[in-house]
């Protein structure tokens, strides 16, 4: 594993992020560990300090009450002796182990101090006579020839008296605690050590996994948008929720560069069928004789030239609606009646195709709209039933109020959209393969209900087929009502409309 | 008639000087708002076409300033500029009528002599419109046609009415729809033809003489 582990590894995120956790997590258990090492060995020299000082006590109670005769020296020692050997350790075979007791008493100047414990006590009693001491308070008494200090306890046996010392070197309890330590220690390496490997191995593995979503990135800057992130699936977590929404994110701009292709593509084939005819047109009629031929040829060229500049400006009216660069002038407005005036316009071009328009919009909805929009928008709606609902079809529209929106309906039995289509229905130049239209009616319909604060769906009716177009706009709350309501919208229109008033005040004569 | 023309670029200043001309009017072409104004406030142009985008003044900047120095004729709008609100703005700052580009100068022509004809008063209302053997009263909304009574809609008589009073002259579409519906809609199919249609078979169905005509690419005129 490490051996693979280059430089560069080194610069790694995963590194350094596993290199920052493993010093905390280093500097926090060695804490822990000093903290239980120090309440133990705390504990155990509580345990020896209150041996001594009991020990001590007892020996004073028998020195004071022990008659200082001949036999006093012996008692003392015997019972010191008692005492030392209740705390005698051998060390199990470790020689540095075995503990030493030793009882010192300073008498009157004129008896001989007792002694008991190693034979070898010169040291011990130069290190004593050293020592300051209150009494009954144990202290730590180092002593010249021995590797660990003594644990020295004084009592007073009172004025005159002289003065009990009680010595214990406790090794055992120090091997143990050296023992302690040294396992704590080795413990605390080998859970940093190994808390750093599964930090490395595992940020690493992680952090790889960032590293796929990068690359297919980066494959993806160099224009191939086939590129996806893979193993997007196994553990659901933040990455791989990642991964999967950057997959999202993909398809639909993959799904949107296609269609934007193919709709540049439609876009030049639209323009290139009509600029090729009228370029056709214009060297025929350049080059007849036939003068009515000429003006024929002519007037045909100018018809495809209308049908250009109609692409590109209906193209710009829907981008600057799609912008959100429309500045609305919304009045209330009923909007029954601006589909009655729309279908006033359409009626006869219906029949003509022999299609049935029903018109269900008998009640009054109030939405406060720019007519103008509106009109433009109920217009794409029919020229769109007009273009593709087919010869004889039946065409609804439908306008109901429903929780406080507006919903126009405009439904058709015809063939329905194209199933490659309806997810792309509102898209600019999106049209069926057999459409003769530009692709733009739709999307400047949900541009304008989008400028409205609605919205525009669209499906196919299957049964019994057909296609529906729904556009939600919000509805005024009643109330709002125009004060003549039978009073067309048109007279209630302010001054300075786009619609210049139409004065006709001359008499008109052959 | 002697119109001005304000336009910047001169491949359209060109063709509409060509084609103002042509239809026989007397035609001043100028580049700059300067220029424009110098001319205009002698006050010898019966209407005026002005673009918006000039190099030296917004056009809507001048069209203010020639009506505070009372300049009255009226002004047809020319303009690149697509937004709806501008087109109002147009309107509210003294324009009498608008274009956007592209136009074609049949639809120039159309409205400008609808701007003039406006722009000549002191008639008094028309009651009863007349055109050859076609007859319309305004009052009762009743056509005839060689007196015999035409069964119209109140749509188709609109319609009428409209091609009549705009008799000899060629409408667009666009107007047709702007002034009988009140809509500035740029439909793709041909709903218009058809209400043209249905009205024709009505008026010239049993005439000798019919009156209705389609102009291709360009519209529809009313004219013995």
């Amino acid at each position: 594993m490490f051996s693979r582990i280059s430089g560069s590894f080194y610069r790694t995120a995963a590194w350094r992020l596993a290199l920052r956790s493993t010093i905390v997590f280093a500097a926090s258990s060695a804490l822990v560990f000093l903290l239980m090492y120090g309440l133990v060995a705390r504990t155990v020299r509580d345990r020896s300090d209150s041996w001594l000082v009991g020990e001590s006590e007892t020996l004073k109670q028998v020195a004071l009450t022990t008659p200082r005769d001949a036999l006093y020296g012996r008692i003392l020692g015997e019972v010191a002796e008692l005492a030392t050997q209740e705390f005698a350790y051998a060390g199990h075979g470790d020689p540095s182990a075995t503990n030493t007791v030793f009882f010192f008493e300073t008498g009157e100047s004129a008896e001989p101090p007792l002694w008991v414990g190693p034979s070898r006590n010169q040291p011990i009693l130069d290190s004593i006579g050293r020592l300051k001491i209150s009494q009954r308070s144990p202290v730590f008494m180092a002593v010249e020839g021995w590797r660990l200090p003594f644990r020295v306890v004084a009592v007073d046996l009172g004025p005159g008296m002289g003065r009990i010392y009680l010595g214990l070197q406790d090794s055992s309890s120090r091997t143990m605690l050296t023992r302690l330590l040294f396992w704590f220690l080795l413990g605390w390496i080998c859970m940093v050590a190994f808390g750093f490997l599964i930090a490395v191995l595992g940020l690493r593995s992680t952090l790889k996994r960032i590293d796929a979503i990068t690359g297919a990135a980066a494959s993806i800057g160099t224009g191939d948008l086939s590129s996806r992130v893979t193993s997007a699936s196994k553990p659901n977590d933040e990455i791989t929720r990642l991964s999967r929404t950057f997959n999202t994110m993909l398809d639909r701009i993959s799904a949107s560069v296609n269609q934007l292709r193919t709709l540049s593509d439609s876009v030049a084939h639209d323009m290139k069928s009509p600029i090729t005819s009228v370029r056709g047109d214009l060297e025929a009629a350049l080059s007849t004789e036939d003068q009515y031929l000429s003006r024929e040829l002519m007037a045909r060229a100018i018809e495809n030239l209308d049908r250009l500049s109609d692409i590109v400006t209906t193209s710009l009216d829907v981008a600057e609606a799609e912008a959100g660069a429309l500045r609305l002038r919304p009045e209330p407005s009923d909007l029954a009646d601006l589909i009655r005036r729309v279908i006033d316009l359409y009626a006869p071009a219906f029949s003509e195709r022999r299609q049935t328009l029903i018109t269900i919009a008998d009640k009054p909805v109030q939405a406060m709209v720019d007519q103008r929009f509106i009109v433009r928008l109920l217009s794409n709606l029919l020229e769109n039933e007009l273009r593709y609902a087919g010869e004889g079809a039946q065409v609804a529209i439908c306008l109901f109020e429903k929780d406080g929106n507006a919903q126009i309906k405009v439904k058709d039995d015809g063939p329905g959209f194209p199933p490659e289509l309806l997810d792309y229905a509102f898209q600019r130049f999106a049209k069926g393969d057999k459409s003769e239209g530009h692709g733009l009616g739709l999307a400047f319909v949900r541009a304008v209900a989008f400028a409205h604060g609605g919205r525009a769906s669209v499906r196919n009716l299957d049964p019994p087929g057909g296609a529906e177009i729904v556009v939600e706009l919000p509805a005024l709350e009643r109330g709002h009502e125009p004060a003549s309501p039978a009073q067309s919208p048109l007279a209630n229109r302010s001054h300075g409309t786009s619609i210049p008033a139409d004065k006709n005040d001359a008499i008109v004569t052959s | 008639m002697r119109l001005l023309v304000v336009e910047d670029d001169h491949t359209i200043r060109n063709f509409l000087t060509i084609a103002l001309t042509e239809a026989g009017f007397r035609v001043d072409a100028c580049a700059k708002a300067g220029e424009a104004e110098e001319l205009a406030v002698e006050g010898v142009h019966d209407a005026m076409v002005i673009d918006l985008t000039l190099p030296d003044m917004d056009g809507l900047d001048l069209i203010h300033r020639l009506r505070a120095q009372g300049v009255g004729a009226p002004v047809l709008i020319l303009s690149a500029r697509r937004s709806v609100d501008e087109r109002v703005l147009g309107l509210e700052r003294g324009g009498d009528d608008y274009l956007t580009k592209p136009f074609a100068v049949a639809e120039v022509l159309a409205r400008l002599r609808a701007l003039l004809r406006r722009s000549t008063p002191n008639q008094p209302e028309a009651t009863r419109l007349r055109v050859a053997d076609l007859e319309l009263d305004l009052i009762r909304r009743e056509a005839h046609r060689g007196g015999n009574e035409l069964q119209l809609t109140q749509q188709e008589f609109s319609l009428l009415e409209y091609l009549c009073r705009n008799a000899g002259r060629v409408v667009t579409r666009a107007m047709v729809l702007d002034h009988v519906w009140k809509m500035r809609i740029d439909p793709s199919t041909n709903i218009v033809d058809v209400h043209i249609h249905r009205l024709r078979n009505k008026v010239d169905r049993d005439a000798q003489r019919p009156l209705i005509r389609t102009m291709r690419g360009v519209g529809y005129v009313l004219k013995d």
